[in-house]
């Protein structure tokens, strides 16, 4: 798949987003951030919320017309589109009522119920995107429940990262903060690994299923058009191998090795700088993770294209 | 169901039909108009042709009349500039025709050959013919022989009728059905129509040819044979047939030469010439007298018993034998054998021997008949039509080598051994064939100032006699047909043109005139030399080819080396004849002819071509256009197609003739003639009555009405002629034996006597008998894209989205070992030339050939393209490798790279070596120039939204998308 | 109804005619313009509905070309119209035909990544998805002759190899010959019960063969017809030798 900026900044950034809001809309139930103060809260969540409103608003700009984006939020019944942009938006209603509790009463019922919701609705909405990809049949790389554990896991690890590098610039500091990062970094580089395992076994249709003959070789003659086409463009999008597997060791060594290496100490001791730069290698290595998602994604439509398989 | 709104306004369209020209199949079109803008061009469903289905260039036809490359306005090349520096200047009407009125009227009145008038892809060729020989020059020709003469000289001589577009399989009957060398052919939606008759009805479908794609890819079997071989291929299969018994003995008696008697004299001028009786009459052998008697007498009276084979002194001591027994000896010779045959075509030889006994037992076993009473030409009754329901058709594979004369020739042979020729399921002649041997015509050779010619141009030789040459054995054409070195050249050998202009040889001229062929590109070989030619200059610094005139509707390559360029109108600003005097349209069961009439006005300053030669010719004053007191004769164009008249009641068109137009074939001009045209659909189709409709060769009321409607000289019988005396007689004449016209050269006679063989023969491609076949391995040919029409649709912003380059494409296994990878770039070399292009790998392919898809390749600038287009950037033409002489060789005058006997172009003897380039080696090898725009051209749009009309959007509802939960129709679990 | 097509692999030579037909209508028709970028230059390309492919199946000399021309399946579960957003996207309760209503679409390709088929394609230029339409603006359109009721793909095929009709009536054409033909849709795997179907190559018997008469070296046959032909002649009684 043709890797459009706009998509992997919008899934990295809104998910880093949602990441935090989820943390933050639970902290005051979990006690992950036991000495922040309502205003400290707040103004960590606006951060998220940041993220979120940068991300949603890049991702229009891949709409070829945008003039229509408002419809989106009509076909909620079928369209995992539609659904994200219509918990995206009622996630703000939601979250604006939860920081206004928050900062008006600090930790009440009320701030933690509307938290709750907050953070279920964060997750809904990277759910949600999510599975815009894993519902497709069409691309086997994302077709799968890794899919949507992927993006949640991501977005909450960048999310505790920022967390983190939040705390850290206020001067607090959070153990449990400290764990879920690492839980989140051990899990998410697990699933991103078995992900790249698995999609390495073959599997999916073929070019012998995609035509109906599956009984010799069947190869690709004359595509029909010598120029690009919206599919060829769209879908044709091929990376080297070998690039590929650079990319790979890249995203994981900064979106998981090096935050591991700083988030135990190993890297010395955990105050600021070092977790500005685990915010920043774990930012970038999961932008390049989205990158290879789509990169790495190959279309049935392919098939038709001259691949053998997807 | 929903209401659906009104998504066009039909009372603001107008419909008119009309004759596709996107390529020379004419289809019928129905046109729909809004405005000046075309709204849809569909097939018409009544047309003869194409039966309301469309080709893919067809139904571009919306692109072309958008063509930014279309010519607006006449030109001149600019006084001082060099011709193919693309420096012209517009021109008027007015002035241009004064200008090559004047120049015409020199070379008329002085030395009228100095016209040299060629027409490519021509269909008007009787008008254009017909304009020639009124000017009195006999350099006029059209494509046929850079294309396929030698399928209709190989019909012609042998069975009266031909492939090509002369005739069509009887798809509605044939249960065998075996192509020969088609990618495409003229007959484009015909052909893909019947192929799909013949499968539904279950035929069996073989297809020959070196390559698997388009027709072949629905092929049953595919014999992927080595190119220039296929006539050996056939003359085994009638190994095989003779050997085991397989030939239709009573149609070979009744309706071929084959008991004809050859006098059997070596070394005398009688050798090999027919038996003949003092009055002339061919001979057979009468077994009940055991002596000889007339063929005719033999045929009318069952008393003689003229015998099939057989070997017989005369009374007069000649030795004769029957055409049969000569036949016989010959193809069931080890020569012959599958086995010997394998290696040479590829084909092995179980599968040449399976192929012949499966077409015999359709042919003998699987006979059908037709109840359809008829009567013969002696006067028999039959009460039914036999049928040998196997069919072949054949084309550019056969016909574009030097041996193709002979090879097509020999799968008529097979044709005939299995009596399958036009009889139902077989191959059928299209109205007006099938003709006697040879049509009585004549080719002109006389030429006198200001006189037009005393016949046509083109015709049939008989003999050596019927040559154009002068009393020195010099060609008297300017491209050497009908010469020693080609003297079947039926359709003039356009290809050798320019050349021998340039050359002098056999002498200079001062004007040529193109028509419709885009001679400085796809339609010359060795192209990059022509250029050249195009441009040299003898020691007075003239031009030595003085004087260029193009008539062209768009920017071609060839306009770019013109002095004058007349812009012609689209096929949808027309009229035009589609005439039976011409390339037929008919159907195997019916006459057909048809017109073109415009569906919108032009734009520009254009004329039709056809108003062009009628107001040159009255201006010249030919007698045909010009009344005694120099008045011209017609007004114009409509006018001299339904008053000219050929012979009396015989013109252009032959439906709605008659004062009142109730006349069909024949009659006198009626001047509603072309309304009485447009009322039906721009096509006229007489059926034939049920029992005229097979066997015409030998059907008596078939004969009787060909030659009453002028199709025919008389009513005799068509005899088919296996074995071609014809040919002898230039053979005799290679042999110095006779009694007439000899050739001196050393290479004439030997050409005659090798290649003459008056029975089907098969020889080595020459260019292959010249050049190192070890180092120039593989066969290199081209095929026709069925969405591209030559040169013409790069132009079609539809059309190039399907193919805007060409690769050169072979053999994976092969190309793999020789460590090419599909895009590589290669450099492919022949004895020529070489060009480097890139190659792609496929399963479908002879291993010992390469080819590519014909014309895609551009030069740089023109067609409207961008400079950087891949048509010119990347798209190649094989051209460039093909030299239009033969490798030379020692003592020896050169000849053209056609066929001997016809003069046919052999594109397809190609022999090349083919290797990967050096690394870092990519890009197009060789370029040319970038061609300059023309004055005024509009630049090419960069973006295309065409449409009509404003769309009238189907709206879902708002309610339709809030409510419906899942999917209509989707029966979710 | 369940209107759809059928394609006859057996008989498809892949001339494209039925793609530049589709284009040529659709693009004064109700999703039209189908708009073309750089025309006349380097990389000519735009909008089309159906595509023609070749392929080749086995090797050689065993190789086998087919032609496979592809436009939309107007899938019975179709994800195209599942994933659309804003409803554009929608396949149509009466007769299962999948469209685009252009006035709602936001371009967002959601539906050509749902689409296995290489079905859809985004009009750059205006921005809004486009597909095959089953030409909806003909087959209804009461005031087309009849017989003209049909997709021009179908009306122009030179190998008939296209038809049209209601998979949901068991007699209607394209029933019997998916029945009869052993069609099958492609990448059924996929899961979106795709209506329109393939007809593929027909297998023939192998043909029968003449069996052989060996009759000896050229002489001898030669020989042999002579006297065959004598003994004919002899038989008719008029034999004087
Ligand atoms: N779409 C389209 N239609 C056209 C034209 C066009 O340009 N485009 N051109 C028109 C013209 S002018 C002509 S002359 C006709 C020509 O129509 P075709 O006769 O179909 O001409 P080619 O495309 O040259 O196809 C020649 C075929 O013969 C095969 N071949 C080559 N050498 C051999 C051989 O030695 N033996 C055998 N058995 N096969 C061989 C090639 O692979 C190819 O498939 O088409 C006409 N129709
Ligand atoms: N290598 C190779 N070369 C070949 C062949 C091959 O197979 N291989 N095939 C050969 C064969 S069979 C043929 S027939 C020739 C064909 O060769 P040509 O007859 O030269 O055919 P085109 O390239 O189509 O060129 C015809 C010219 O007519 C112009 N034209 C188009 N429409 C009109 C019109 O309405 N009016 C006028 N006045 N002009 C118009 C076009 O713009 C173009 O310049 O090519 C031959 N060349
Ligand atoms: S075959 Fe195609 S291009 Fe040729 S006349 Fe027919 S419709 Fe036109
Ligand atoms: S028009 Fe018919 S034969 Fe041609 S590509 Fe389309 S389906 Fe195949
Ligand atoms: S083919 Fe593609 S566009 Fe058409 S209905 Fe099926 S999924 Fe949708
Ligand atoms: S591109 Fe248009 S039709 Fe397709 S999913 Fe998006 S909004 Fe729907
Ligand atoms: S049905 Fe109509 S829109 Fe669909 S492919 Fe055929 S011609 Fe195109
Ligand atoms: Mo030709």
């Amino acid at each position: 798949m043709h890797p459009a900026l706009s998509v992997i900044f919008f899934t990295v950034t809104a998910g880093a987003g949602y990441g935090v809001l989820f943390l933050l809309g639970l902290a005051r139930l979990t006690r992950l951030t036991p000495e922040a103060s309502p205003d400290q809260v707040t103004a960590m969540a606006l951060v998220g919320l940041l993220l979120v409103t940068v991300g949603l608003l890049s991702s229009t700009l891949h709409l070829a017309n945008p003039r229509n984006a408002w419809r989106s939020f009509t076909r909620f019944k079928t369209s995992w589109l539609s659904r994200e942009a219509v918990f995206a938006v009622l996630f703000y209603p939601v979250c604006l009522i939860w920081l206004l509790f928050e900062w008006f009463t600090g930790n009440t019922v009320a701030t933690n119920v509307s938290g709750v919701l907050t953070s279920m609705l964060a997750i809904v909405v990277l759910v949600c995107t999510a599975m815009i990809y894993a519902s497709l049949k069409t691309i086997r790389q994302w077709h799968t429940a890794l899919t949507p554990f992927n993006f949640v896991l991501l977005g909450l690890l960048l999310g505790a990262l920022i967390l983190n590098l939040m705390l850290a610039q206020q001067g607090l500091t959070s153990d449990a903060l400290e764990v879920v990062s690492l839980v989140l970094l051990l899990l998410a580089g697990m699933v991103k690994i078995i992900y790249f395992y698995w999609i390495g076994q073959p599997a999916g249709p073929t070019i012998n299923t995609a035509l109906g003959f599956t009984r010799a070789t069947v190869r690709l003659l004359d595509v029909g058009h010598s120029s690009d086409t919206f599919h060829t463009k769209e879908f044709g999008y091929q990376v080297e191998r070998i690039r590929l597997i650079w990319l790979r060791a890249i995203s994981v060594g900064l979106a998981f090795v090096i935050p591991l290496l700083i988030v135990t100490g190993l890297f010395g001791p955990v105050n600021l700088p070092t977790m500005l730069l685990a915010v920043g290698s774990a930012y970038a290595g999961v932008l390049v993770e989205r990158w290879l998602f789509f990169a790495e994604a190959r279309h049935v439509v392919n098939l038709y294209h001259g691949a053998q398989r997807t | 169901m929903s209401v659906l709104p009104e998504f066009e306004n039909h009372a603001e369209q107008t419909v008119k039909m009309t004759t596709c020209y996107m390529c020379a199949c004419r289809c019928g079109i129905k046109v729909t108009m809004e405005g000046n803008e075309i709204r849809f061009i569909q097939g018409n469903p009544r047309h003869p042709v194409n039966k309301g289905v469309l080709c893919a260039k067809g139904n571009a036809g919306i692109m072309k009349q958008k063509s930014p490359a279309k010519l607006t306005q006449p030109l001149v090349r600019k006084a001082g500039t060099e011709r193919g520096a693309g420096e012209f200047e517009p021109i008027s009407w007015d002035k241009a025709l004064d200008l090559l009125t004047e120049r015409l009227r020199k070379i008329r009145s002085t030395d009228p050959k100095r016209l040299a008038f060629f027409t490519g892809r021509d269909q008007m060729q009787a008008l254009t013919g017909f304009w020639a020989s009124q000017f009195g020059t006999i350099n006029w020709a059209a494509h046929g022989g850079f294309c396929s003469v030698n399928m209709a000289a190989g019909g012609l001589y042998m069975t009266g009728q031909s492939f090509w577009e002369f005739g069509d399989p009887d798809w509605d009957h044939a249960k065998y059905f075996m192509l020969w060398g088609v990618a495409e052919d003229h007959a484009s939606n015909p052909i893909k129509i019947g192929l799909e008759k013949l499968k539904r009805r279950g035929a069996k479908f073989v297809a020959i040819n070196p390559v698997r794609t388009g027709y072949q890819a629905i092929a049953d079997e595919w014999i992927g044979i080595r190119p220039g071989t296929d006539g050996l291929l056939a003359l085994s299969f009638a190994h095989v047939l003779l050997k085991h018994e397989q030939f239709d003995w009573d149609f070979l008696v009744r309706y071929t030469n084959s008991t004809q008697l050859v006098i059997d004299a070596p070394d005398t001028s009688r050798n090999g010439l027919l038996l003949r009786n003092e009055s002339g009459e061919l001979q057979v052998w009468d077994q009940a007298s055991d002596s000889p008697a007339s063929w005719t007498d033999s045929s009318h009276d069952n008393d003689i018993q003229a015998a099939l084979f057989g070997e017989y002194l005369t009374d007069e001591g000649v030795r004769v034998k029957t055409v049969m027994t000569l036949l016989a000896e010959k193809y069931l010779s080890d020569e012959y054998a599958p086995e010997n045959v394998a290696a040479i075509t590829g084909v092995d030889a179980d599968t040449i021997e399976r192929l012949a006994l499966e077409m015999a037992h359709v042919a003998f076993r699987e006979t059908i008949t037709i109840d359809t009473p008829w009567t013969d030409w002696t006067g028999r009754r039959h009460d039914k039509f036999v049928g040998r329901p196997v069919a072949m058709h054949a084309m550019r594979g056969i016909s574009a080598h030097s041996n193709g004369f002979q090879s097509c020739r020999s799968i008529h042979l097979l044709q005939v051994l299995l009596g399958a020729v036009d009889c139902p399921g077989s191959h059928l002649a299209k109205p007006p064939f099938p003709k006697h041997i040879a049509p009585p015509i004549k080719p002109a050779w006389a030429m006198a100032p200001d006189t037009p010619l005393s016949s046509p141009p083109l015709g049939f030789p008989m003999a050596p006699e019927d040559l154009v040459i002068d009393h020195d054995g010099v060609p008297l054409r300017i491209d050497k047909a009908y010469s020693w070195e080609a003297p079947l050249a039926n359709h003039g050998m356009m290809h050798m043109v320019i050349t021998n202009a340039v050359k002098g040889d056999p002498y200079p001229i001062d004007t040529l005139i193109l028509f419709m062929a885009n001679m400085s590109w796809n339609s010359s070989m060795n192209t990059a030399e022509i250029q050249e030619m195009l441009r040299m200059k003898d020691e007075h610094g003239g031009y030595k080819l003085p004087f260029i005139v193009t008539s062209d509707a768009f920017h071609s390559e060839m306009v770019n080396y013109s002095d004058l360029v007349l812009p012609d109108t689209t096929y949808l600003e027309r009229f035009d004849t589609i005439s039976m005097l011409d390339r037929p349209i008919s159907e195997p069961h019916a006459a057909c002819d048809a017109i073109r009439q415009p569906v919108l006005e032009p734009d520009r300053d254009v004329r039709p071509w056809q108003e062009v030669l009628v107001d040159i010719g009255a201006r010249l004053g030919f007698p045909a256009l010009t009344r005694p007191d120099g008045e011209p004769k017609f007004k114009d164009y409509k006018d001299f197609i339904i008053n000219w008249e050929k012979a009396p009641g015989i013109g252009f068109l032959a439906g709605w003739r008659g004062e009142n137009g109730e006349q069909s074939m024949v009659g006198a001009p009626n001047q509603d003639q072309w309304q009485a045209y447009q009322d039906n659909d721009c096509f006229f189709e007489q059926h034939l009555p049920a029992g005229q409709r097979y066997y015409r060769f030998a059907n008596k009321d078939y004969l009787e009405w060909a030659s009453q409607v002028g199709f025919n000289a008389h009513s005799g019988p068509i005899v088919m002629e296996l074995y071609s005396e014809v040919l002898q007689k230039f053979r005799l004449a290679g042999q110095g034996l006779y009694d007439g016209p000899k050739p001196v050269r050393q290479e004439d006679k030997q050409r005659l006597v090798q290649y003459f063989d008056p029975l089907p023969d098969w020889y080595v491609p020459l260019e292959e008998q010249r050049v190192d076949n070890e180092q120039y391995h593989f066969h290199a040919v081209n095929q026709r894209p069925m969405f591209m029409y030559h040169s013409w649709d790069s132009q079609n912003a539809w059309l190039r989205q399907i193919m805007a380059q060409n690769y050169l494409y072979m053999n994976r296994a092969r190309g793999k070992g020789m460590g090419i990878k599909d895009l590589d770039w290669v450099w492919v070399e022949s004895h020529h030339g070489r060009i480097r292009c890139q190659a792609k790998l496929m399963e479908g392919c002879n291993p010992d050939t390469v080819w590519t898809w014909n014309a895609i390749g551009k030069q740089s600038g023109t067609w409207g393209l961008s400079e950087d287009a891949p048509e010119s950037q990347k798209g190649f033409l094989m051209n460039h490798l093909i030299s239009e002489l033969l490798p030379a060789q020692e003592g020896e005058h050169s000849l053209s790279n056609s066929d001997p006997v016809t003069g046919q172009a052999a594109w397809y003897d190609l022999k090349v070596n083919v290797y990967p380039a050096a690394p870092g080696e990519t890009g197009l090898y060789p370029t040319f120039a970038t061609v300059k725009r023309l004055p005024d051209m509009p630049p090419s749009p960069e973006v295309l939204h065409y449409h009509t009309h404003t769309p009238v959007n189907l709206e879902r509802s708002m309610q339709d998308a809030l409510s419906r939960g899942h999917l209509a129709g989707g029966d979710e679990p | 109804m369940k209107l759809g097509l059928v394609i006859d692999l057996d008989t498809c030579v892949g001339c494209h005619a039925c793609a530049v037909a589709c284009k040529q209508w659709n693009t004064s028709g109700t999703t039209g313009p189908l708009t073309d970028y750089d025309p006349y230059g380097r990389e000519p390309s735009g909008v089309w509905f159906n595509r023609i492919r070749n392929f080749e199946v086995d090797e050689y000399p065993n190789s086998k070309t087919i032609n496979t021309p592809m436009s939309c399946m107007h899938c019975d579960d179709a994800a195209c119209v599942t994933v659309c957003p804003t409803g554009a996207s929608y396949k149509r309760e009466e007769d299962g035909i999948v469209l685009v209503d252009q006035s709602k679409c936001m371009g967002c390709n959601l539906c050509a990544w749902a689409c296995p088929y290489g079905a859809r394609e985004l009009d750059e230029d205006q921005g809004v998805m486009k597909k095959c339409t089953l030409c909806v603006d003909r087959i209804y359109d009461e005031n087309l002759p009849k017989d003209e009721r049909q997709p021009v793909c179908v009306l122009t095929c030179p190998t008939h190899a296209r038809f049209f009709g209601d998979f949901d009536d068991p007699d209607s054409q394209v029933s019997s010959l998916v029945r009869e033909r052993g069609g099958y849709a492609m990448m059924p795997e996929l899961g979106y019960k795709p209506v329109n179907k393939y007809l593929p190559p027909r297998q023939r018997p192998a043909s029968p063969m003449m069996e052989k008469r060996e009759g000896g070296e050229k002489e001898s046959l030669i020989g042999k017809w002579m006297k065959r032909q004598k003994d004919a002649f002899n038989s008719l009684g008029k034999g004087t030798h």
